[in-house]
C-alpha cells in the first residue's frame, strides 16, 4: 500500500479530475495489440482519439504494424524494444489473456518510470492477479482502471483509451456535455450515454469501472474526481451488488444512482460479472438504502412516483435515468445540453404478427429506423444473397470439416459417407450450394455440364493432348486445360446470372421450378437482354433448351429465356440452368450472390475436368466417346459421362453404383489436406476482399497442382497390391460371388511370406514396409480393430447384395496377418482398401483383358481422385472466395525457420 | 465452487502442515469409529453437503458421541439430512467424525479479499466457535495486508495483541496462521476460514491451533486451483447439465456465463453484457429460465453452439425466445445474431416447428444486417416477432417480452401451434 495519499486518501490515487483520465497529451502502449479484440477496437480508439497509441506489442510479431484509418501503429515484441526505440507513454492498455494480465501490467510498471495509468480490459483475471496489480500500483503510484471494464472515454476531448465505449462509431454516442458517467458495466456506460443522448444531455468523461472483486479505480476515487472537474455538473453512477465501494461516498454536485440486481440476491454464482454477488450487507438493497441516504431521497424514483431531491435520485431502471436527471437538474435550474434526440419509447423496426390476431399490447406498428440505419437497411434489403462477415480462412473452412476422432469428414454438413449414397453432380451442388439437389435440378445440371463436356474443335482439347504428350500426370494435363476456363470465357455466363438475378431478386420467385410463376411483369432493358440473347439462332443454346424438355425439367429461368426477344445464347441458357438450381438457396440467403453468379464458371470448370481427362482423339464433332452429343445432353447423367469418361464404356446401374460410391467418399478429407490447402492459397493470393477478381479456375488449379502421386496418386498403391494378390488367380470378374478363390487361403499365404520378410528385415535394422489400405493412426490397439467408414460402406454393399472379391480379401487379409501372428491384433481395413478394392472392381476386366496397362490403371486412378476431389475443392474455393481476407493463407515469418 | 467440512479441509490444511481434527470419513469402520472415540472422548458427526452451506449446528445437523452405539446413530440420522439455507436446499451424501479436540480457546481466523481495503485481509478473533456476526466490532480484528510480502506473524500478534487476547495464545497463531496465506494465495482461493481453531494442549506447557471446521472458496476463473487435483464431483452439484454443457465453450473471450433461475420458466433470454444480464434478470425473475451473458464478441461458431445448446434444453418450453442487449461496443451483431439465427433455424430443421414468439431488442456493430438476419429467419420460420434496437429503452423491451409470454399462455400458444401445423 502506498505511503503517499493524495489527502483525501489514505491510498494512492493519482487521478484528482476527471478531465484527467482520458486527455490529448495521454500518450498509448496497448499491450497484446494485435489480440482479436484490440485489433478490432484499437483502431477506432486511435483515430477517434486523433492518434494516442504510440506502439502496441505482440510477442514474436516485431516489425508487423496495426492498421489504423490515421496510419499504422508499430509492434513490438516486448515494452522495452517499443521504448528503444524512442517511443514515450504515461498510459498502459492490456488486452492479454488473464493468465497473463499480471505480468503484463509487472512489465509496464517496471519498465516505464513514466507510466501513470492503466487500463485492463481483460474480463476472468483471477482475484489473485488483481490482488497483486492493486498492490504493486499502488507502491508505484500508478492508476488502474478495470479489470473486466472498457476503458475511458471524454467525449470533450475526443480520447478514448483502451476498450470500446461507443462502439464502433463512438461519436454518435459520446456527445459533449456536462454529465460524467460512472458504471459497473461497460456496455450500459454506452447504453446509458445513449439514453442521455435522447434526452438531451451529453457527458464529459465515461468510466467503465468493471465489475470484479477488484474495482482499482471505484466510486470514490470518481467521486473525488468529479467534484474537481468543473465540466461535469451532475453525475450518473450504475452500480451492482457485491463490495463495499458505495457505501461511504460524499458529492457536492448532483448524481444520479442507478442500483440494479435486487434479484441477483437468488443466484447462487455470478453471470458475466464476477464480482457482482453480494455478502450480506452489499446487497442491491443494502446499496439502495445507502445511497438513498447519499442523495437525501426516502423513495425509488421511477416516472410514477417521481421522488428527487436536489442531491439527486435513485432509480433501478437505466430507462429511468434520463428523466430523473433533467427532474434533477431543474431544481439546480440547469438545461439539457442540447435538444432531446429521439426518445426512448417501443419502437420495432421489424416485426410480424403472422397473421394471427394480438392484443394491442404486442400489436405495435413498426416504426422506421433512423438514420444512417434507415439507408443501411434499404440498401441491404436490396441484396440477394447472403454476406458473410470476412475474417481469416487459413487452416479453416465453412465448406468442410473432418471429425479427428471418427475421421469422417463433413461437407456443407454431410457426412461423406453419406454423400457416397448421392450422384457427382448433387454432391456437388452440395459443396457450393450446401444442399443435394432434387431429380428436378439435377436433371437441369446435367443439361449443362454436358453441353460442355465435347471439346471438339476446344483449344483446351489440344492443350491437354499437348500436355498429355509431354508426360504430364492426369492434374497437370487437366490444370492445362483449366486455364482456358479463365474469368473471360465464363463472363457471358456470369453477367447472364447477374441479369437474371436482377430481373428475378425481387420478383417473389421462391424456386427456381416455381409452377405458374408470372414472369409477365419482368421487363429486361435493351442492355439486359443484349446479355441474354443475340441476334442468330445459337445451335447450343437451341440444344440445351431441347435437353431441358427431353428430360422434362422445370426452370423458371429457361421458360423466361424462350419468351425473350431474340435468340438466348447458349451462355445465358447456361446461366438459366445454374441460377435455377441455386434460386431457392440464394432466396433463403443460405449462399451469396458471388456463388449463384459463379455457379456457371464452377459449371464450366466441371465439363473441362472431366472432358480434358479424355484423349481428344475421343472428342468428335458430333459424339463424345463414342456417345452422340444429343444423346449426352438429352439422357445423360453428370456421373455417367465421368464413368464413361474414365473407363470408355456406357456403365450399367450396377457399375454406376460402385463408381457414384468412390467419388462420393473422396470429395473431400478436410480443409487441412493439400489440395484444401492449395486451392485456398490460391483465392487467398488473388484476394477474396474482392471476389469479383477471384479466378476461380486458377484456384481449380490450385488444386490440381496440390495433387500428385503422393496425394492422390497414391490410391494406385492399394490397387498395384491386389494386381500382385490377383494377377495370377485367373479372376474374370470382381463382383462374381461364384469367383472360386480361397481368399482365407490367399491372405494366409500373403500373412506367412510377409511374416517372414517383416523378421528377416527387422533382423537387419531394415523398417518394414507397410500394407497398403490396412491399419490406421487412429483406429487401433482394439482387440479388432474396425475403420467405421469400411464398416459404413461394407454394410452398405451388403445391403445391396453387391460382391467385391477385393474387399473380401482385405476382410480375410487382416484376419489372416492376425492369426499368423504377423499383428498383435486384428488390424483395420481402411478407406483406402474400399477405394482400391472398388476402383480395380470397375477397372478389372479391362486389366485382364490387357487394353488397360498397369500404367493405364495408375493414371485412371488419380483421376478418378480428381473427379471426386475436384466437388470438394469448388466448396472450398467458393467459401474462401465468401469468407476470406486477402492474404490470410500466409504463415508469419516468426513462425518460419531456416534448416540448414 | 466452496469447500466446507474437515473431510476435504484436513487434506487441504495439510498441504501446509497446519493441524487439524482427526476426521473420518462415511467409509469408516465401526472399529476406526471407535478407536477414535477412544483417542478423542468423544466425536463430532457431521452431514457432508458439497458447496457451501453454512449455519448446520444451529439447524440441529451436528451430531455428539461418546459411544459407538450413538454415533452409528448419529450416523443413520445425519447421512441423508436434508438442510434449507436460505433459498438453498442441500442434500448430505454422507457423513463425518471428527475427534473432538479438548481446548480452553477458540479462535476464529479468516483471510478473505476486502472490498473496503481492496487488500487481503486478515479477521481475527478469540471468541472463535460461534457466529462472527454476533461479535461486537471490539472484539474483531480486521487487518488488511500486502499481497506482495503475505500474511506475516507480526500481522497477527499485533492484532491479537489490540484484541487483548490471552498470551498464551498468541505465539502458537503467530507461528502457524502464515501458513494459510500460502493456501490461501497459491491454490486460487477467495476466502479462507476456520471457526473454531480449537488451542489444544497437545504437549504440556504449550498449545496447539487445530482446525476443527474449515470453509473455503475458490475463484473460478484461477486455474492454480487445478494444484490440488479435488475431484470434480466435490463441485458438481453446482451446476446443472446444461450448464456444465455450456462451460465445457467457457473462455475469457466471448463470455458464456450461464445460470439456471427457473427450470419452468417460459422465456428463454440469451442476454448480452453483464449489466443487461443484471437488468433483465431483474424484470424477468421467475419467468426467465435462465440467466446468461453471452457478450464479449464470441465467434461465430462459438455462439452458435452456446445457442444451439440452450435450444436443445429449453427451447420446447419456451414461448418467448428474447434476445438482449445494450448497444454492444464491441460484440459484432451480425456475427452473433447470425450464429443464434442459424442455430434456430437448424433447431427447426431438425425437431420441426415448436410455438415461439420472438422478441429482440440489441444495438452495436453491424447491428442493420444482423436485425436483417434474424428477421429473415423468423419469416422462414413462420414465428411471430418484433425486433427493437437501441433506440427503445430495454426495459419496456422486457416488457413486451413479458407481455408476449403472457398472450401465449392465454391460448397464443395454441392459436399459434396450430397455424405451425405442430403440438402447442
Amino acid at each position: 500500500m502506498s505511503k503517499q495519499g493524495n489527502g483525501k486518501f489514505k491510498y494512492f490515487v493519482g487521478i484528482n479530475s476527471l478531465a484527467e483520465i482520458a486527455t490529448p497529451e495521454d500518450r498509448v502502449c496497448v499491450l497484446n495489440i494485435l489480440g482479436n479484440e484490440s485489433k478490432g477496437v484499437t483502431p477506432t480508439s486511435h483515430s477517434y482519439s486523433g492518434g494516442n497509441v504510440v506502439f502496441g506489442t505482440s510477442p514474436g510479431r516485431k516489425g508487423e504494424v496495426l492498421e489504423t484509418p490515421i496510419g499504422n501503429i508499430p509492434v513490438y515484441n516486448n515494452v522495452r524494444e517499443g521504448m528503444e526505440d524512442g517511443h514515450k507513454f504515461n498510459v498502459g492498455v492490456v488486452y492479454l489473456p488473464p493468465a497473463a494480465v499480471r505480468d503484463g501490467v509487472f512489465e509496464l510498471i517496471r519498465v516505464n518510470s513514466d507510466l501513470k495509468k492503466i487500463v485492463i480490459l481483460t474480463e476472468k483475471v483471477s482475484v489473485r492477479d488483481s490482488r497483486e496489480i492493486r498492490a504493486l500500483a499502488q507502491q508505484r503510484n500508478v492508476d488502474v482502471f478495470g479489470a473486466n471494464c472498457l476503458g475511458v472515454a471524454d467525449s470533450w476531448n475526443h480520447v478514448r483509451i483502451g476498450g470500446a465505449l461507443g462502439g464502433d462509431k463512438p461519436e454518435e454516442s459520446l456527445r459533449k456535455g456536462s454529465v460524467a458517467i460512472f458504471s459497473n458495466s461497460g456496455n450500459f456506460t454506452t447504453t446509458m450515454a445513449t439514453y442521455l443522448v435522447a434526452s438531451g444531455w451529453g457527458t464529459t468523461t465515461s468510466v467503465s469501472s468493471g465489475k470484479d472483486l477488484y474495482i482499482h479505480f471505484a466510486p470514490a476515487e470518481f467521486a473525488h474526481a468529479f467534484d474537481n472537474d468543473a465540466r461535469s455538473k451532475a453525475a450518473v453512477m450504475y452500480v451492482e451488488p457485491g463490495g463495499y465501494y458505495e457505501r461511504d461516498l460524499t458529492f457536492t454536485k448532483p448524481v444520479i444512482a442507478c442500483v440494479v440486481g435486487r434479484w441477483k440476491a437468488k443466484l447462487t454464482r455470478a453471470v458475466g460479472h464476477a464480482g457482482a454477488m453480494s455478502g450480506s450487507g452489499d446487497s442491491a438493497e443494502a446499496k439502495e438504502n445507502w445511497f438513498k441516504d447519499i442523495l437525501g431521497v426516502k423513495e425509488i424514483y421511477s416516472p410514477e412516483n417521481p421522488v428527487v431531491s436536489w442531491k439527486g435520485a435513485v432509480v433501478t431502471n437505466i430507462s429511468h435515468i434520463p428523466e430523473a436527471l433533467t427532474a434533477v437538474m431543474k431544481l439546480h435550474g440547469v438545461n439539457p445540453d442540447f435538444a432531446p434526440e429521439g426518445d426512448l419509447t417501443l419502437k420495432p423496426w421489424f416485426g410480424d404478427n403472422q397473421g394471427l390476431a394480438m392484443p394491442k399490447s404486442l400489436d405495435i406498428p413498426l416504426v422506421e429506423p433512423f438514420q444512417p440505419y434507415k439507408d443501411q437497411i434499404a440498401e441491404l434489403t436490396k441484396q440477394v444473397g447472403a454476406i458473410y462477415p470476412r475474417e481469416s480462412m487459413k487452416d479453416r473452412s465453412g465448406s468442410s470439416i473432418m471429425d479427428a476422432k471418427t475421421q469422417v469428414t463433413r461437407v456443407s454438413g454431410v457426412s461423406i459417407l453419406d454423400t457416397a449414397r448421392y450422384p457427382l453432380e448433387s454432391n456437388f451442388c452440395l459443396a457450393l450450394l450446401h444442399r443435394h439437389n432434387d431429380d428436378n435440378d439435377n436433371a437441369l445440371f446435367n443439361v449443362g455440364i454436358a453441353a460442355d463436356i465435347n471439346l471438339h474443335g476446344d483449344v483446351m482439347s489440344v492443350v491437354a493432348d499437348a500436355a498429355r504428350a509431354a508426360g504430364n500426370a492426369p492434374n497437370a494435363v487437366i490444370a492445362a486445360a483449366c486455364a482456358l476456363v479463365g474469368p473471360g470465357r465464363v463472363k457471358g455466363a456470369c453477367d447472364a446470372a447477374d441479369v437474371l438475378i436482377d430481373l428475378f431478386g425481387h420478383s417473389g420467385l421462391v424456386k427456381g421450378d416455381e409452377a405458374g410463376f408470372d414472369i409477365s411483369a419482368l421487363k429486361p432493358s435493351s442492355e439486359q437482354l443484349a446479355k441474354l440473347t443475340g441476334k442468330k439462332a445459337d445451335a447450343k443454346a437451341q440444344a440445351m433448351l431441347a435437353g431441358i424438355k427431353a428430360r422434362g425439367a422445370k426452370s423458371v429461368f429457361a421458360d423466361f429465356l424462350s419468351k425473350l426477344d431474340g435468340h438466348p445464347t447458349a451462355d445465358a441458357v447456361l446461366a438459366a440452368i445454374a441460377t435455377s438450381v441455386c434460386w431457392s438457396a440464394l432466396m433463403r440467403k443460405k449462399i451469396s450472390r458471388n456463388t449463384a453468379r459463379n455457379l456457371s464458371w464452377n459449371m464450366r470448370l466441371f465439363s473441362a475436368i472431366i472432358g480434358a481427362s479424355v484423349d481428344g482423339a475421343q472428342h468428335k464433332a458430333d459424339s463424345f466417346c463414342g456417345v452422340s452429343n444429343a444423346d449426352l445432353i438429352n439422357k445423360w447423367s453428370s456421373t455417367e459421362i465421368g464413368y464413361l469418361a474414365l473407363l470408355g464404356e456406357t456403365p450399367t446401374p450396377e457399375k454406376l453404383f460402385p463408381f457414384q460410391v468412390l467419388l462420393g467418399l473422396i470429395i473431400s478429407n478436410g480443409v487441412g489436406t493439400i489440395s484444401a490447402q492449395g486451392c485456398k492459397g490460391a483465392v487467398s493470393a488473388d484476394g477474396p476482399e474482392s471476389p469479383e477478381r477471384v479466378q476461380i479456375n486458377k484456384a481449380m488449379m490450385g488444386f490440381l497442382t496440390h495433387t500428385g502421386f503422393a496425394h492422390g496418386g497414391n490410391g494406385y498403391e492399394g490397387i498395384q497390391f491386389l494386381v500382385e494378390q490377383f494377377g495370377e488367380t485367373g479372376l474374370k470378374d470382381a463382383g462374381d460371388p461364384k469367383h472360386g478363390l480361397d481368399l482365407v487361403a490367399m491372405g494366409t499365404k500373403f500373412a506367412q511370406v510377409f511374416g517372414a520378410e517383416k523378421k528377416a528385415r527387422k533382423g537387419v535394422g531394415d523398417g518394414v514396409r507397410n500394407i497398403p489400405g490396412v491399419n490406421h493412426p487412429v483406429f487401433k490397439n482394439q482387440l479388432i480393430n474396425k475403420d467405421p467408414r469400411e464398416v459404413y460402406l461394407s454394410g452398405l454393399f451388403k445391403e445391396r447384395g453387391e460382391i467385391n472379391v477385393f474387399h473380401d480379401f482385405y476382410s480375410a487379409l487382416v484376419q489372416a496377418l492376425y492369426d499368423n501372428g504377423v499383428t498383435a491384433n486384428v488390424f483395420c481395413v481402411n478407406i483406402d482398401a474400399v477405394i482400391a478394392a472398388l476402383l480395380l472392381k470397375l477397372l478389372w476386366p479391362r486389366y485382364r483383358s490387357g487394353t488397360f496397362s498397369e500404367s493405364a490403371l495408375e493414371m485412371a486412378a488419380f483421376t478418378a481422385f480428381l473427379y471426386g476431389r475436384m466437388v470438394g475443392c469448388a466448396g472450398e474455393i467458393d467459401d474462401h472466395t465468401n469468407r476470406g481476407r486477402n492474404m490470410d493463407t500466409r504463415t508469419p515469418a516468426s513462425q518460419c525457420s531456416f534448416v540448414s | 465452487m466452496n469447500v466446507t467440512g474437515m473431510l476435504w479441509g484436513a487434506k487441504l490444511l495439510k498441504i501446509v502442515d497446519f493441524p487439524t481434527s482427526e476426521v473420518l470419513g462415511p467409509e469408516a469402520s465401526e472399529q476406526e469409529i471407535k478407536a477414535l472415540i477412544d483417542r478423542c472422548g468423544e466425536v463430532f458427526v457431521k452431514p457432508i453437503f458439497r458447496g457451501g452451506v453454512g449455519k448446520k449446528g444451529k439447524a440441529g445437523l451436528l451430531g455428539r458421541a461418546k459411544n459407538l452405539k450413538t454415533a452409528l446413530a448419529e450416523k443413520e440420522r445425519l447421512y441423508f439430512a436434508t438442510h434449507i439455507h436460505g433459498n438453498q436446499t442441500a442434500k448430505a451424501q454422507g457423513v463425518t467424525f471428527e475427534g473432538a479436540v479438548p481446548a480452553e480457546h477458540e479462535v476464529y481466523v479468516s483471510i478473505t479479499d476486502s472490498t473496503k481495503f481492496r487488500a487481503p485481509t486478515l479477521t481475527i478473533t478469540h471468541m472463535g466457535g460461534m457466529d462472527i456476526e454476533e461479535l461486537s466490532k471490539e472484539q474483531i480484528a480486521e487487518i488488511p495486508f500486502d499481497p506482495l510480502t503475505g500474511l506475516k506473524s507480526f500481522v497477527i500478534t499485533n492484532a491479537l495483541s489490540d484484541l487483548k487476547a490471552p498470551r498464551e495464545i498468541i505465539s502458537p497463531l503467530a507461528q502457524n496462521l502464515p501458513k494459510l496465506w500460502d493456501l490461501f494465495h497459491h491454490y486460487g482461493m477467495t476466502t479462507l476460514e476456520l471457526n473454531p481453531i480449537r488451542m489444544s494442549q497437545k504437549r504440556p506447557g504449550t498449545l496447539t491451533p487445530v482446525a476443527c471446521d474449515f470453509k473455503c472458496g475458490f475463484d473460478r476463473d484461477d486455474p492454480r486451483m487445478k494444484r490440488l487435483n479435488l475431484p470434480a464431483e466435490l463441485f458438481a452439484v453446482d451446476y446443472s447439465d446444461f450448464e456444465q454443457e455450456i462451460n465445457q465453450l467457457r473462455t475469457y473471450q466471448g463470455q458464456s456465463d450461464v445460470s439456471v433461475i427457473n427450470p419452468n420458466g417460459t422465456i428463454l433470454a440469451p442476454t448480452f453484457g453483464g449489466g443487461a444480464n443484471s437488468l433483465v434478470t431483474e424484470f424477468l425473475g421467475d419467468d426467465a429460465i435462465i440467466s446468461s451473458d453471452f457478450g464479449g464478441n464470441p465467434p461465430y461458431e462459438k455462439m452458435r453452439e452456446v445457442m444451439r445448446i440452450c435450444l436443445k434444453h429449453w427451447l420446447k418450453q419456451t414461448n418467448v425466445l428474447f434476445i438482449i442487449g445494450g448497444k454492444a461496443n464491441n460484440t459484432d451483431i451480425f456475427v452473433t445474431f447470425r450464429a443464434m439465427a442459424d442455430a434456430l433455424r437448424e433447431y427447426f430443421s431438425e425437431h420441426g416447428p415448436t410455438p415461439l414468439y420472438l422478441v429482440i431488442g440489441r444495438g452495436g456493430p453491424n447491428l442493420s444486417r444482423g436485425l436483417l438476419a434474424f428477421k429473415d429467419v423468423a419469416d422462414s420460420l413462420g414465428i411471430p416477432y418484433r425486433i427493437f434496437a437501441f433506440d427503445s429503452a430495454m426495459t419496456d423491451v422486457v416488457r413486451y417480452a413479458q407481455e408476449a409470454d403472457k398472450w401465449m399462455k392465454a391460448g397464443g400458444r395454441d392459436l399459434l401451434a396450430k397455424k405451425l401445423g405442430c403440438a402447442a
